[in-house]
C-alpha cells in the first residue's frame, strides 16, 4: 500500500481561510450595524432639536 | 430602534452549533481520504459554501424580478443581502478549491469550467456592488441592481456550458462519473454524513447571515431617509 | 400650410397618435446613423483603436504563422469587444449629455423602440468596424479563410448578442457616477459566454473543424442572443424610467 500523502498543511490553511472570511464578514455586519445605530441616534436628536426650534 | 427578535437570537446560536458540528464531522469524524490525505477534508466546506453561494445567486435573480414587478423595497433589501452573503461564501469556495487543487492537480488554479464559472460569477457580483455604489437615488439603485442581478443569473449557466466545451479536470463527485477526471474519489458512508451535514449547516448559517444583512439594509434605509428629513 | 390646418390635423389625431413600432425604431436608427456619418467621431475612434489593438497584439503575441493558427479568432474577438465598448459608451453618453435621452423618452413611442433603435445603430457601427478590420487583418496576415460565409455568420451572431447586452448596460452605466469606467466592468463578465462561444465557433471554422464540432458553440450563441435580446427588451423600460 502506498502511504497517504501528508497534506494537513493545506487542510489547516483551508479551514483558517473559511473561518477567517466568515468571521470578518460577521464583524463587518456588526460594525456597520453599530455605526448605523450611532448615525440614527444623532439624526434623531437633530430632528428633535429642529422641531423644538420651530 | 427595533430590538432583535428572539427567533434570530435562537438562529444565531443554532448556526454556531451546527458550524461546530460540521467542523467536527469534517475534521475528526470523516475518515482520511486515501489518495489525497487530509486536504480532502476541506471538501465538505467547499461544497457547503458553493451550495449556498449558488442558492443565493438564484435567489438574487428571482428577487430582482420580484422587485421589478412589485417595486417593493423589501425585495431590494433581500436581493442585496443574497448577493453579498453569497459573494462572501463563493469567495471561500474559490479559495478552498484552489487550496485543494494545489496538492491534487499540482497547480493553484486551472481554467476548468466550474472554477472559471465561479470566478466569472464572483466578478459579476463585484461589478454589481460597483454599479450600486455609483448611484445615489435609492429607487434607481434598486432598479439597476435588479436588472443586473437578473442578467448575471442568466449568463452564469451559459458561461458554464460554454466553458465546458473547452476542457475539464474538475472531479464529478456526485453521480457515477467520478473516475472520469483526476482528483475524484468515492465517498464512504461516514463521508456522506459529513457531506450532507455540511450542506445543512451552511444552509442554516446562510439563512442567519441573510437575516442579519436584511435587517442591516432596513436600518440603512431608515438612516438615509432620516438624513433627508433632517437636512430639509 | 397655415397654423389652423396644423391644429386641426393634431385634433384629428389627439394624444393617442403613435408611430408604429417599426417606424419609431427606424427613425432612431436613421438619426444615429446620419449624425454619425456627418461627424464620424465614433467610427474613426473605434477604427483607430482596433488598429492599435491589433498592432499591439502583433508584437505582444509575435503573431507568426504557427501562433496565428490558434489565436486569430481570439485576437479578432478581443479587438471587437474593446472597440465595441468604446462605441457603446460614446453612443449612449452622447444621448445623455446633450439631453437627447430625455427628448427620446418624452416622444410618444414605445420605450423598447428606443432600445431597438439604439441597439441597431450600435450594431451597425460595430459591423462597419468589423467590415474594415477583417479585410485588413486578412491582408496583413494573409488569412483568406476569414471570408467564408459561416465565419462571417458567427461574427454577426456574436456581435448581435454583445450589442444587445451592451446597449442595455451602457444605458445603465451612463447614469452612474463612475460611468466611463463602469461599462466594461459590467459588460465583460456578463458577455463572457457570447465572447467565448464566438471564439470557439470562429476558431473552429478557421481550423477546418467539421460542422458538427462547431454546432454546440453555435447553438449556445443563438440561445444567448435570443435570451438576452428578449430580456433586454423587457427590462429596458426600468433602466430609462425616471
Amino acid at each position: 500500500m502506498e502511504t497517504i500523502p501528508d497534506t494537513s498543511g493545506y487542510m489547516i490553511a483551508g479551514f483558517v481561510v473559511s473561518f477567517l472570511t466568515m468571521g470578518l464578514y460577521v464583524l463587518s455586519i456588526y460594525l456597520r450595524n453599530k455605526n448605523l445605530n450611532q448615525d440614527l441616534e444623532t439624526l434623531l436628536s437633530l430632528e428633535t432639536e429642529q422641531t423644538k426650534k420651530k | 430602534m427595533q430590538s432583535k427578535p428572539i427567533a434570530l437570537t435562537i438562529l444565531d446560536i443554532v448556526s454556531i452549533i451546527v458550524l461546530g458540528i460540521a467542523s467536527y464531522l469534517a475534521l475528526v469524524f470523516a475518515p482520511t481520504e486515501a489518495v489525497m490525505g487530509d486536504v480532502q477534508r476541506v471538501f465538505y466546506f467547499h461544497i457547503g459554501t458553493a451550495w449556498v453561494g449558488l442558492v443565493g445567486f438564484v435567489l438574487a435573480a428571482v428577487s430582482g424580478i420580484a422587485y421589478l414587478i412589485t417595486k417593493d423595497m423589501r425585495w431590494d433589501r433581500f436581493e442585496v443581502a443574497a448577493v453579498e452573503v453569497s459573494t462572501m461564501f463563493f469567495f471561500i469556495t474559490i479559495v478552498l478549491g484552489s487550496i485543494w487543487a494545489r496538492p491534487a492537480w499540482n497547480t493553484w488554479w486551472t481554467w476548468d469550467p466550474r472554477l472559471t464559472t465561479a470566478a466569472v460569477t464572483e466578478l459579476i457580483y463585484i461589478a454589481y456592488f460597483m454599479l450600486r455604489q455609483g448611484i445615489e437615488d435609492p429607487d434607481k439603485r434598486a432598479r439597476f441592481g435588479a436588472v443586473y442581478a437578473l442578467l448575471g443569473g442568466l449568463s452564469a449557466p451559459i458561461t458554464f456550458m460554454v466553458i465546458r466545451l473547452f476542457r475539464t479536470i474538475h472531479p464529478v463527485v456526485i453521480g457515477n462519473q467520478s473516475a472520469e477526471a483526476q482528483g475524484g474519489f468515492s465517498m464512504t458512508p461516514d463521508m456522506r454524513t459529513a457531506f450532507f451535514f455540511a450542506l445543512f449547516a451552511f444552509t442554516i448559517i446562510f439563512i442567519d447571515m441573510m437575516w442579519h444583512r436584511i435587517r442591516l439594509g432596513g436600518l440603512q434605509e431608515k438612516v438615509e431617509q432620516l438624513k433627508l428629513n433632517v437636512s430639509i | 400650410m397655415t397654423d389652423t390646418t396644423k391644429t386641426t390635423s393634431l385634433e384629428k389625431q389627439p394624444m393617442e397618435y403613435r408611430p408604429s413600432f417599426f417606424k419609431a425604431t427606424m427613425a432612431i436608427v436613421q438619426k444615429d446613423l446620419s449624425a454619425e456619418f456627418r461627424s464620424r467621431e465614433l467610427l474613426s475612434a473605434m477604427l483607430v483603436f482596433s488598429m492599435l489593438v491589433i498592432l499591439i497584439f502583433n508584437f505582444a503575441l509575435e503573431l507568426d504563422i504557427k501562433v496565428r493558427q490558434s489565436v486569430t479568432a481570439g485576437v479578432l474577438w478581443t479587438t471587437f469587444a474593446f472597440a465595441g465598448t468604446l462605441g457603446l459608451n460614446r453612443s449612449m453618453a452622447v444621448e445623455k449629455d446633450r439631453g437627447c435621452m430625455d427628448g427620446l423618452l418624452l416622444a410618444p413611442v414605445d420605450r423598447s423602440a428606443i432600445f431597438f433603435g439604439k441597439a441597431i445603430s450600435n450594431l451597425a457601427f460595430m459591423l462597419i468596424v468589423e467590415a474594415i478590420v477583417l479585410p485588413l487583418y486578412a491582408l496583413l496576415y494573409n488569412e483568406v479563410r476569414i471570408f467564408q460565409p459561416s465565419f462571417l455568420g458567427v461574427i454577426l451572431l456574436g456581435s448581435i448578442g454583445y450589442i444587445a447586452v451592451g446597449t442595455l448596460l451602457s444605458a445603465m452605466s451612463v447614469q452612474t457616477r463612475t460611468r466611463d469606467v463602469l461599462l466594461p466592468i459590467l459588460l465583460f463578465p456578463v458577455a463572457v459566454p457570447v465572447l467565448l462561444a464566438s471564439v470557439k465557433a470562429s476558431g473552429g471554422l478557421l481550423n477546418n473543424a467539421t460542422f458538427a464540432e462547431i454546432l454546440v458553440p453555435l447553438n449556445l450563441l443563438i440561445v444567448y442572443d435570443v435570451i438576452f435580446i428578449a430580456v433586454a427588451f423587457m427590462v429596458f423600460d426600468f433602466v430609462v424610467e425616471e
